[in-house]
């Protein structure tokens, strides 16, 4: 079989393996590191909540900060819940886990209040850490408010195209922004589409990378 | 192929191959003494890319280890063969894409992981751009 340039399938810079928390990494306030949230929540007795609404890096936050609450010798314990999961989908049980362990939920507002009781209850008597993803504030130390900006979102997509294009200017990312309420994953998930539709048309301006190196799913 | 520090290339000329075609071809990284080498992996895997979470199989993979007793020789270029499957054939489309490609995942004493990819087309599938009107 001859090999035509396109011996792989294009990239997308917006597809979901880019902007994966973990893969799109978190902006840190200035003055404010991993480590030294990590810090802050060590002070706090392993306790501890990020707060902010939807699309605004809380699980990209908590994915730069499990590789260092791991380092300091704590275990983890990485319950991600999504919509309508009103319990936790693991049994957290303190005499089954490696201690210290910290318990570590994102999307702590979808449990029931049952259930988030339970939960601090195992925690509280099982000397186990609990650091929370949520929307509104609940009782427990706040570790940090994620935000996102036009600013900041603008630079996390001029990033993910890698300096390179201009697909969309900073005006644009706003309006949409504005639109998705502040949502990031939301507008990010809309540029897949904008690129795609570009590919399509022959109108963009963006060299399209064949594959990445650093990006990739997990391997065996 | 060159990134990451590992140069990866197919012995035969050209990306694009038929289901069920042999690959062959080989690996180098020369950035790594002997005696700092762990592990090699060797993977032909594919991966669905898209809005989608990804989802992905290993075809081939091949381990070398030194604590095992496997000899990583940085000085000469390692191998990779195998024989590709019917299925699945690599696809561009808008919401989704199959990729295929060789990985080379090289462990180091020091912790350090350095992983290398060789993209390539398995089948002859129409991409969504070259299917549009």
């Amino acid at each position: 079989m001859t090999a035509p340039d396109d011996f792989a399938p294009a990239d997308n810079p917006f597809s979901a393996r880019h902007v994966r928390p973990g893969a799109l990494g978190f902006r840190f306030p200035a003055g404010q590191s991993a480590t030294s949230l990590v810090d802050k929540l060590q002070q706090a007795g392993w306790r501890g909540q990020i707060v902010g609404p939807h699309g605004t890096g809380k699980s990209t936050l908590l994915a730069s900060l499990l590789p260092v609450i791991r380092a300091v010798g704590r275990s983890v314990v990485h319950v991600e819940l999504h919509d309508g999961q009103r319990t936790l989908p693991v049994a957290i049980a303190p005499a089954r886990l490696t201690r210290p362990a910290i318990v570590v939920v994102d999307g702590y507002e979808q449990l029931s209040l049952p259930s988030r009781l339970h939960l601090s209850w195992h925690c509280r008597c099982g000397g186990l850490g609990l650091l929370i993803t949520t929307h509104r504030r609940v009782r427990l130390p706040l570790l940090l408010e994620t935000r996102m900006d036009a600013d900041l979102a603008y630079q996390l997509v001029r990033d993910l195209l890698d300096n390179k294009a201009d697909l969309v200017g900073p005006e644009e990312i706003a309006r949409r922004l504005d639109q998705r309420d502040g949502n990031l994953r939301e507008v990010l998930f809309d540029l897949y589409d904008v690129y795609e539709q570009g590919r399509l048309t022959r109108r963009n301006r963006i060299p399209l990378p064949h594959a990445t190196e650093r990006k990739g799913p997990p391997c065996k | 192929m060159t990134d990451s520090n590992i140069t990866l290339r197919f012995h035969a000329n050209g990306r694009a191959f038929h289901p069920g075609e042999e690959i062959s071809g080989e690996y180098r990284f020369d950035w790594l003494a002997l005696d700092e080498i762990q592990a090699v992996e060797v993977s032909v895997l594919w991966y669905t890319d898209g809005k989608g979470d990804t989802d992905m199989a290993v075809h081939d993979f091949r381990r070398i280890s030194a604590e095992e007793g496997g000899w990583i020789d940085p000085r000469r270029p390692g191998e990779f063969r195998t024989v590709l499957p019917n299925s699945p054939l690599s696809y561009d489309g808008a919401i989704l894409k199959i990729k295929w490609c060789v990985r080379v995942r090289v462990f180091s004493e020091r912790g350090k992981e350095v992983v290398g990819e060789l993209p390539f087309r398995l089948g002859a599938v129409l991409s969504v751009k070259a299917a549009a009107p």
